[in-house]
């Protein structure tokens, strides 16, 4: 294509990502309602406003208000009301304060405005070097939100991300233009930290990248007399960007660090008790529902989150800084304190990028399986009609009775899942009104209604999907539920091969004894096995806490008093129930594995001089990987669905709030009654385990094993 | 063969010992509870061993577990639930699964998936339609009930399990009979079948036992204490209030896990092929 041509392409969808962004934007700051800290900020512009009307520019040394963050985003809130007419100081409330009922109306709608500006101008300058990935970011929810309201992530996420896109096309730069660029990015994130210090993370993901780079080049020693002028550079930035340190910095440090330590230790922070992963729970999922926001046309943040898992390999081949960029950023918010919703932004710009990857690799895998479609069908054997005559016989015993027993039930939750069925409904439901409502419903004859308390069954559509969607997802529990498979199996797996291979020794004393022993959890019913770790870790009166009464907490183990207070805690205990339930699978199939890998290849890695370490890496594990996948995705499948281990625990306390979705589903039945939720929870979860299988089908050659056995 | 170096020995068995008592403690907390004679409700002292050592927790278990309900009845109710649940999933299961492994027909392929994705859901995912067709029914709360139910839960493994090792069973021994002018039924009952016999035997102890040990779900398709099984017992007396006897719940507990664990051990390579979909291949 024409270079011209490509360049003038490439503004214009810029141009039109920015369109769309400034419109969402736009709509939201029009529509949502006042936010915590919106008022904070608001009166920060104001100040600084009042400072340059009356040109008192010494004012700006003394003043910024909340200081935990740093001048620059809010002086840039003060430009944005320069020109209004000035209003009393909005009132100086505690950091815990619930937002503001109202705010002087055309200060802020001017202030949100600006927001809306600079979250606009990011989705653009990312649409400059990935238009898809623009136009993510400008339809991702939390970002929309954050960038129509008054709260510093705007501008400092645009600071970033311009950062971010000055080192990248340094890349592919030589000489002058890559070291002006190189400069630009310094001072950019001189900018970034000046705007909101967390924002700085970008500056990070730059080191990292450049310093692989520089290694694969060998310029190692280059890169260190480099980025020290770089890192200079952008503190220079900060410092001048920030007028508050000037007179005084090491006492300012001081102050700030004072007020971030306040911030993060707030009561609204101790009182959330949010866990480590939250920031991921928001990456993963939309602005909910029952944050009762108006301003999204729709919410597809979580839909996002999982393209950008599929298109994480992609980035990292072609892009590996961007890819960096995404894990910096959700590195930093992790280990950070506070885990409010808006600090995500810091990593919304890459997870667009990335997203963007991730939905042309799908429409690639799809044109690819619609192109081969025939030659598959070629490939596929033919069912014969002799043959299909004599399975008839077998055949229709066994189809009655599965349809009966689990296909028709599995319809029938779905004819459910689009009613509203709960204990108030139920008896119009069973005198036919199941059946009214969603026959006259899926062909149009009723309309899909909200929900209306007449004690009558009325069909509600596909709506409620939506709503549950929402809420699960706000809820954390797709990410939790994934992470708790993904953490549960590997510490399985590692205890379990461990123990396998520490048996499998030649010469090692009483094998038999031991393996013996590690199989109990195996075979003691789950439910009890559940109920076991409970008397030990329940709050008062189990084993653990008998002993801290006896012994004190300073006792071994001792840390582990009062987990339930907190999820991160909670998510451990659990976690050391569910390995010992499951490692004596992982250890058995591996045994199983092990007996079957010929001794005289491990001789010969030994004659080799092969550490012991080299020899399970480079000779062990391959040869076992095909024989212990399938127990892998067996326990993968059984951790995805655990269910007693959670509801034991819910004797702890009635809030005992961790979920995987077979639990909340059966909480909805048991104690709410209301089965459309329930319904529509299991069907989420049927929905997310045939992904799995298709995609571990297409992916894993184990997966031959178990569908062509 | 050269012998282990004597660091690793005890290297090794130190490790093994961590493990062990990992394995061990949760097992002997609720031990040290079901032989104490002394304790009435909750613990409320930190003890390593029993208080006082006596088997009477274990005596008054045997005699009346739960209200007014005694052990054989309850026992009797397992027994009968999970037998008839076993028995249902096992004879369709092995029916559809016999057609799946030896026949092509059409929509094969599609079956195949479909059976697959009933077999990894979770059972809640079948309780919430089985609650409320059966309360149409208006059989929710009998026994047969829950027999259904947990039919439901044990079916789709059973046939995808026995498709393996109906798959598994050469082709040639079948033809071989058909030669001799076998029909497919002659050749499935003398053939197939008695080859077959340990893997059914295995799903249907599976299935037995996924019943057997259930304790939560089938709380939803009780009402009278008459048509509870033991497993579910357990749960009762847990949620029963601040009184619960924990001596009594754990020796129930262990009463209930003992016949499990030992037929774990006896089985244990075979439970473990078949648990694994019959997909680890010796």
């Amino acid at each position: 294509m024409n270079k011209n041509l490509r360049t003038f392409l490439s503004l214009f969808s810029a141009l039109l990502v920015f369109a769309v962004a400034f419109g969402f934007r736009t709509h939201a700051a029009n529509n949502l309602t006042i936010d915590f800290d919106e008022d904070d900020y608001l009166r920060a512009g104001q100040e600084f406003a009042h400072l340059i009307r009356t040109d008192n520019w010494f004012g700006f040394l003394e003043t910024n208000y909340r200081p935990e963050h740093p001048q620059l985003a809010k002086i840039m809130f003060g430009l944005s009301v320069i020109g209004l007419p000035e209003e009393p100081l909005i009132a100086d409330l505690p950091i815990t304060a619930n937002p503001a009922r109202n705010l002087p109306p055309d200060l802020l709608a001017a202030a949100r405005k600006m927001s809306a500006i600079w979250g606009a101008l990011t989705a653009m300058l990312l649409a400059l070097i990935n238009p898809l990935g623009g136009l993510i970011l400008a339809m991702h929810s939390f970002t929309i939100k954050y960038t129509s309201q008054v709260m510093l992530d705007g501008f400092a996420s645009l600071m970033s991300t311009s950062t971010a896109l000055m080192y990248y096309f340094s890349k592919g730069k030589n000489g002058k233009s890559k070291t002006a660029l190189l400069a630009a990015s310094a001072i950019f994130l001189g900018v970034s930290a000046s705007s909101k210090y967390l924002h700085s993370a970008v500056g990070f993901a730059i080191l990292i990248d450049w310093f692989l780079s520089a290694k694969e080049a060998n310029e190692i020693r280059r890169f260190f007399r480099i980025t020290i002028l770089w890192g200079l550079l952008s503190l220079i930035a900060f410092f001048v960007f920030n007028p508050f340190y000037w007179p005084n910095p090491l006492e300012r440090i001081q102050v700030t660090y004072e007020a971030v330590s306040a911030t993060t230790t707030n009561p609204n922070v101790v009182k959330a008790n949010l866990p480590i992963w939250q920031p991921l729970v928001h990456l993963s999922s939309s602005v909910p529902w029952f944050w009762n926001e108006e301003g999204f046309l729709f919410r597809v943040d979580g839909i996002i989150f999982i393209f950008a898992l599929f298109g994480l390999a992609d980035t990292w081949r072609k892009n590996r800084f961007v890819a960096i960029w995404l894990f910096v950023d959700i590195f930093i918010l992790l280990a950070w304190r506070t885990k409010w919703a808006q600090y995500i932004l810091v990593a919304t710009a890459p997870l667009a990028f990335v997203a963007a990857e991730g939905v042309k690799a799908t429409g690639r895998n799809i044109a690819e399986w619609w192109r081969t479609r025939h030659q598959r069908g070629k490939e596929a054997v033919k069912p014969s009609r002799k043959e299909t005559m004599r399975a008839l016989p077998w055949l229709i015993p066994g189809l009655i009775a599965f349809a009966v027993l689990t296909i028709f039930p599995l319809l029938f939750q779905f004819a459910v899942s689009l009613i509203d069925l709960n204990s108030s409904t139920l008896r119009d439901g069973f005198q036919g009104g199941i059946w009214r409502e969603f026959w006259g419903g899926i062909t149009g004859q009723v309309k899909a209604s909200d929900f209306v308390q007449d004690g009558k069954v009325h069909f509600v559509g596909l709506g409620v999907y939506l709503y549950i969607s929402n809420m699960v997802g706000a809820m954390g529990l797709p990410f939790f539920n994934t992470m708790w498979t993904i953490l549960s199996v590997t510490l399985q797996t590692v205890l379990g091969i461990g123990a396998a291979l520490l048996l499998w020794q030649r010469g090692i004393k009483f094998r038999k004894g031991w393996q013996a022993l590690f199989i109990l959890p195996w075979a003691i019913p789950e439910a009890i096995g559940a109920m076991l770790w409970l008397n030990i870790f329940i709050p008062l009166w189990g084993w653990l806490s008998l002993a801290e009464q006896k012994f004190g907490a300073t006792m071994p183990l001792g840390v582990f008093t009062n987990w339930e207070r907190s999820q991160n805690s909670a998510l451990v205990v659990l976690l050391i129930a569910a390995l010992w339930y499951g490692f004596p699978f992982m250890m058995l199939a591996a045994s199983a594995g092990l007996k079957l890998l010929p001794q005289e290849v491990f001789d010969a890695a030994s004659i080799d001089g092969a550490t012991p370490w080299q020899a399970f890496r480079y000779v062990a594990w391959p040869l076992l990987m095909p024989l212990v996948m399938p127990a892998i995705i067996i326990r993968a499948i059984f951790a995805f669905n655990q269910f007693y281990l959670f509801q034991m625990f819910n004797f702890i306390n009635e809030d005992f709030n961790m979920y995987t979705f077979a639990r909340l589903s059966y909480i909805a039945v048991y104690d709410w009654r209301w089965f459309t939720g329930s319904a529509i929870i299991n069907i989420i979860t049927i929905l997310f385990l045939a992904v799995f299988i298709f995609l571990f089908n297409r992916w894993s050659k184990a997966g031959e094993g178990v569908t062509y056995a | 063969m050269h012998k282990m170096k004597p660091f690793d020995q005890i290297l090794s068995q130190l490790a093994l010992t961590l493990i062990g008592l990992y394995v061990i403690i949760p097992i002997w907390g609720i031990l040290r509870l079901a032989f104490d004679g002394a304790l009435k409700g909750r613990p409320t002292e930190f003890h390593w061993f029993p208080k006082e050592f006596s088997v009477q927790p274990f005596l008054s278990v045997l005699d009346r577990p739960y209200q007014s309900i005694s052990f054989t009845v309850l026992l009797q109710n397992s027994l009968l639930i999970s037998t008839g649940a076993a028995l249902a999933a096992v004879v369709f299961g092995m029916s559809l699964a016999y057609a799946f492994a030896r026949f092509r027909f059409p929509g094969r392929r599609g079956g195949l998936y479909l059976t697959l994705l009933t077999a990894i859901l979770p059972p809640i995912a079948f309780t919430t339609p089985l609650y409320l067709l059966l309360s149409w029914m208006q059989i929710r709360t009998t026994l047969l009930g829950l027999v259904i139910v947990y039919a439901a839960f044990a079916m789709p493994f059973c046939v995808w399990n026995l498709r393996a090792a109906f798959q598994a069973i050469p082709k040639e021994l079948q033809e071989a009979a058909f030669l001799d002018g076998a029909g497919d039924f002659a050749s499935f009952w003398r053939i197939i079948l008695p080859l077959a016999t340990p893997s059914i035997a295995v799903a249907a102890l599976i299935a037995f036992l996924m019943a057997y040990s259930e304790f939560t779900i089938g709380w939803l398709f009780v009402e009278k204490a008459e048509t509870v099984t033991l497993a579910m017992s357990i749960y009762a007396i847990l949620t029963s209030g601040a009184a619960q006897p924990w001596s009594q719940i754990g020796s129930l507990a262990i009463l209930m896990s003992a016949p499990v664990v030992v037929i774990f051990l006896i089985f244990q390579r075979t439970l473990l092929e078949r648990m694994m979909f019959g997909t680890s291949s010796e």
